[in-house]
């Protein structure tokens, strides 16, 4: 298979077997997450076939498949080093996710609906990665928002849930629409939706640097990622989010899916990036989010709560490096960026399943309970101690190579800038460390030193099964060797991606011991300075919520929860007032809208309202018909009681149909003659439930408009079909003759009717029986929804 | 409404009009009939029957799921508009092919017949699910 197919393969592979779920489920039973994780197996090495050209070679898969070209949009994969980093943790993290809910899920549970959501979200989030056509990126962009509103909002009767879950919908989505416009000013700007011909050409990249739209572009995409991402006023929604099963927050939360906002800055990072306006916005927000959410985190009390504020901060690192940028050196953090978003992928899910395990296990993520758990699981001690200490910034881990590239970027970026800029960059990237050092021990400490707490948790804990327990090993096991031999992920991983974001070929030479140099001072700053807020912790703790009770309305949640709660009531009141529930009302809403449709146009464009060449030879039996009509429609505007008013009204029903026969119209009169039949029968129904007489009194002025409504209805009904059957005026022109030519040619049937409704209008009639659908559920949720209060 | 002669007329009517509706819906293309009108005089036995002998009754030995009626019609319109696109052609392209039956004589098939026949489940699912929901309803 070659590398094109096999990526597209592995895009497709998860929604193919997410299909395949229920069907296995009978199969399996509860064993049906195996099934899942073999599904991303499957996907990391479809995309480990495709890396060995990307890596060694650095050649770029690229290929594409028609799809709507008349719009300029195709399937298009474009598979850099960067691509296939984010390929590789989405699916090898996939991979222990799934397996890890293996042991984590309650054989109870949903597990189908779980298992899906999952593999959906996977496989977007492949083809989000993988995509090189902006469009096809927003689609799958946007379904990785929809699976993650699905899986936050698995337990779905829990409000809490359902809250968190709208929320990250509302702001997710809507970043994404405003990033659907970003692209689509893009495409006009360079006349394409295709990335890779954006990415292949410097003319286009310098053309778009110069356009007048470039501010409005870069601000729309980076609404998208940024939202995505929890970056700047956005983050509310990362939080809440924690109330998804805990496998999910470490997969999407953590892990992969808030990293796609950095994925799209990294991606269009060629394109942007060198320009002040990208310094600004992203390194700028990045910063101001690192240090608000590193320092918000002191006050979460829920385990979840500390890892959602830390990993909001972590990204903005991400976001601050990716945004390192000056004219001559476009890329100055690139390369850390990108080694810290691998690192943060294995230490953050590492957390995560830890926490997973203790929820699990002591039944809490109260860390005010928790505590001196160390003695009954020593080995999810350790990993978690691995974990949070590369958090922290602790050689020789992981995170400590990439936080002392966080600080040699930022002393390059300030120095580049000069002024004050030289001192304050580094410096707020120092404090960002700070913080980030005391809420890590304050994760190792608060759940696994100190006393245990014997009175909040009195059962005795013990490990979790081996399935829990290997997944968070692994990818402790990874910190340690990314962390001792930082050339193994450099070269192969790393090198291939920054080569991908700066369009040229990269090398790296990350090394544990650089000697004495000022990051290094700058990391022992941050130890000491961490040491010593984290034994202020509580009390800043203390004051944070001391603060948040005297000025609630200083949070950005409290406007979000204004704005929906305002939303919801001024729908509401909208809907009750326009909506009073009064048949009357509705018939004379829609009547005045008939005559502003029809009676104006028609008053306008029918000069001669009664067309000369009428035919007033009337046949006998027709005009006698047509009397007997016009009774029975007197009759049922008149009887005052409603059984005789139904029976005159279906006798009016039957005589069009039989007039229908006179005017040789078979079909319209065995369709009436049916609807007639049909809705007789509804109203014989109806009618045992309701009271025999209209109680109604109407007054005079009522009366009086009533009637102006209906004749003047009337009267332009008239004219409209007048002129219609004689086709005399012009817009009034016939198109029957067209479908009389050609339903026999065309559409081989000779039964006009018939043809137009399944064939020349087949579009139609398929959106008509969508909608018959529909309204059957429609009733079906009415009805029930009604029995249940 | 539940007299002897009423229950004995429509007795008899349930076959021969469930007949006459497919027959309508068969011949459709080139005569009087198609899926909707088919599929609504299906519809008005089946309620007939309800008013006269009491949903009820009725549901004790026959009460099929109408609502995968209408997901079974609606499946089949659309597969049979996507299915022209297997083909290299547009969504929605027909094709009309005649084919020599031993019995028969000289048949039509047209790819718009199946695309009726999903219309003719949908009106018979959805106006009957209605109809079943609203009848259940004794509130």
């Amino acid at each position: 298979m070659d590398s094109f197919n096999a990526i597209t393969a592995a895009i497709f592979l998860p929604f193919i077997f997410a299909g395949l779920v229920p069907v296995m489920e009978k199969l399996l039973k509860q064993r049906i997450g195996w099934f899942a994780v073999a599904t991303a197996l499957a996907c990391f090495i479809l995309i480990g076939m495709a890396a060995p050209g990307v890596i060694e070679e650095g050649h770029i898969v690229q290929g594409t498949i028609p799809w709507i070209p008349s719009a300029g949009v195709d399937f298009t994969i474009y598979a850099d080093g960067l691509a296939m980093m984010i390929g590789f943790i989405v699916s090898g993290i996939g991979v222990l996710i799934m397996s890890y809910s293996n042991g984590y899920m309650s054989k109870t549970e949903d597990l189908k609906r779980y298992y899906q959501y999952l593999l959906l979200f996977m496989g977007s989030m492949i083809g989000m990665v993988f995509s090189g056509n902006t469009i096809q990126l927003f689609i799958f962009w946007e379904l990785t928002s929809i699976t993650s509103f699905m899986l936050i909002g698995y337990w779905r009767h829990k409000p809490e849930s359902i809250y968190g879950a709208t929320k990250s919908l509302f702001l997710t989505a809507s970043g994404g629409l405003a990033m659907l416009a970003g692209f689509l000013l893009l495409g006009n700007i360079t006349g394409s939706f295709d990335l890779t011909a954006i990415l292949n050409d410097p003319q286009v990249i310098n053309a778009i640097k110069e356009h007048e739209l470039f501010l409005i572009t870069l601000i729309l995409i980076f609404i998208g990622a940024a939202a995505k991402s929890a970056q700047g006023p956005f983050y509310i929604w990362l939080p809440n989010a924690m109330e998804a099963p805990t496998p999910v927050s470490a997969f999407l939360h953590s892990a992969t899916m808030v990293k796609a906002g950095i994925y799209l800055i990294a991606r269009i990072h060629p394109i942007f990036s060198g320009t002040e306006a990208w310094f600004i916005l992203v390194s700028g927000t990045g910063i101001i989010t690192m240090l608000v959410a590193g320092f918000l985190a002191f006050r979460q009390t829920d385990i979840k709560g500390i890892l959602a504020y830390s990993t909001i901060s972590q990204l903005a690192y991400l976001m601050t490096m990716y945004g390192y940028t000056t004219y001559h050196e476009p890329g100055i953090g690139v390369a850390a960026a990108t080694f810290h978003l691998l690192n943060h992928a294995t230490f953050k899910a590492c957390l995560f399943l830890v926490a997973g395990i203790v929820a699990h296990e002591a039944a809490t993520r109260d860390i005010r309970k928790l505590g001196g758990l160390r003695r009954e699981m020593p080995i999810t001690f350790i990993i978690a101690c691995i974990a949070g200490l590369s958090m922290a910034g602790i050689p020789p881990l992981n995170g400590f190579l990439s936080k002392e590239m966080f600080y040699e970027s930022s002393l390059e970026m300030g120095a580049s800038i000069g002024g004050i800029f030289t001192f304050l960059i580094p410096a707020l990237a120092v404090l960002g460390g700070v913080f980030t050092f005391a809420y890590s021990i304050k994760l190792i400490d608060g759940i696994f030193l100190g006393k245990r707490d014997k009175e909040a948790i009195p059962h005795h804990i013990h490990e979790p099964p081996m399935t829990m327990l290997i997944p968070p090993a692994f990818l402790a096991f990874l910190i340690i060797l990314f962390g001792v031999i930082p050339s193994l992920p450099t070269h192969y991983i790393i090198e291939p991606a920054v080569s991908g974001i700066l369009l040229e070929t990269a090398h790296l030479h990350v090394k544990l011991w650089h000697g004495f140099t000022i990051s290094l001072m700058m990391t022992i700053v941050t130890f000491i300075l961490g040491i010593l807020i984290y034994t202020k912790y509580d009390r800043i703790a203390a004051w944070q919520d001391n603060f948040n009770m005297k000025k609630p309305w200083i949070s950005i949640n409290y406007y979000y929860d204004l704005a929906v709660d305002s939303a919801k009531g001024n729908a509401f009141r909208f809907s009750s007032r326009s909506q009073t529930g009064s048949i009357k009302l509705y018939m004379i809403a829609m009547l005045l809208l008939m005559i502003a449709l029809i009676a104006i146009p028609a008053a306008i464009l029918a000069t001669n309202i009664v067309p000369s060449q009428l035919n007033f030879d009337i046949p006998p039996y027709e005009a006698i018909l047509l009397v007997l009509l016009i009774v029975a429609a007197l009759s049922a505007a008149i009887l005052p009681k409603y059984l005789p008013a139904i029976i005159a009204l279906s006798a009016l029903g039957y005589g069009v149909s039989l007039l229908f026969i006179y005017l040789k119209a078979p079909d319209l009169a065995l369709t009436q003659i049916l609807v007639e039949t049909l809705s007789t029968i509804i109203f014989l129904l109806a009618i045992t439930k309701i009271p025999q007489k209209y109680k109604e009194k109407i007054s005079l002025s009522v009366f009086t408009r009533d009637i102006l409504i209906a004749i003047t209805v009337a009267t332009s009904v008239f004219v409209v079909l007048i002129n219609a059957t004689q086709g005399i005026v012009d817009p009034f022109a016939s198109l029957s003759h067209y479908f009389i030519d050609n339903s026999l040619l065309l559409a081989g049937g000779h039964n006009i009717v018939n043809v137009i409704i399944v064939d020349f209008r087949g579009y139609d009639t398929l959106g008509e029986i969508s909608v018959m659908c529909l309204a059957a559920l429609g009733v079906y949720n009415l009805i029930h929804s009604r029995s249940e209060e | 409404m539940t007299t002897i002669i009423t229950k004995t007329i429509t007795k008899i009517c349930i076959p021969l009009v469930i007949l006459f509706s497919i027959s309508l819906l068969l011949a459709g293309h080139n005569n009087p009939g198609g899926g909707f009108i088919g599929g609504v005089m299906f519809v008005s036995v089946i309620a007939l029957s309800y008013v006269v002998f009491g949903l009820r009754h009725i549901k004790t030995f026959f009460n099929p799921d109408w609502a995968k009626w209408f997901g079974f019609g609606l499946t089949l319109a659309s597969l049979t508009a996507f299915s022209a696109m297997l083909f290299g052609h547009n969504f929605f392209r027909s094709a009309v092919e005649f084919v020599h039956l031993p019995l028969f004589g000289e048949i039509e098939l047209v790819s718009a017949g199946l695309f009726d026949i999903g219309v003719y489940f949908v009106v018979i699912g959805s106006l009957l699910f209605i109809f079943k929901n609203v009848g259940d309803d004794n509130e």
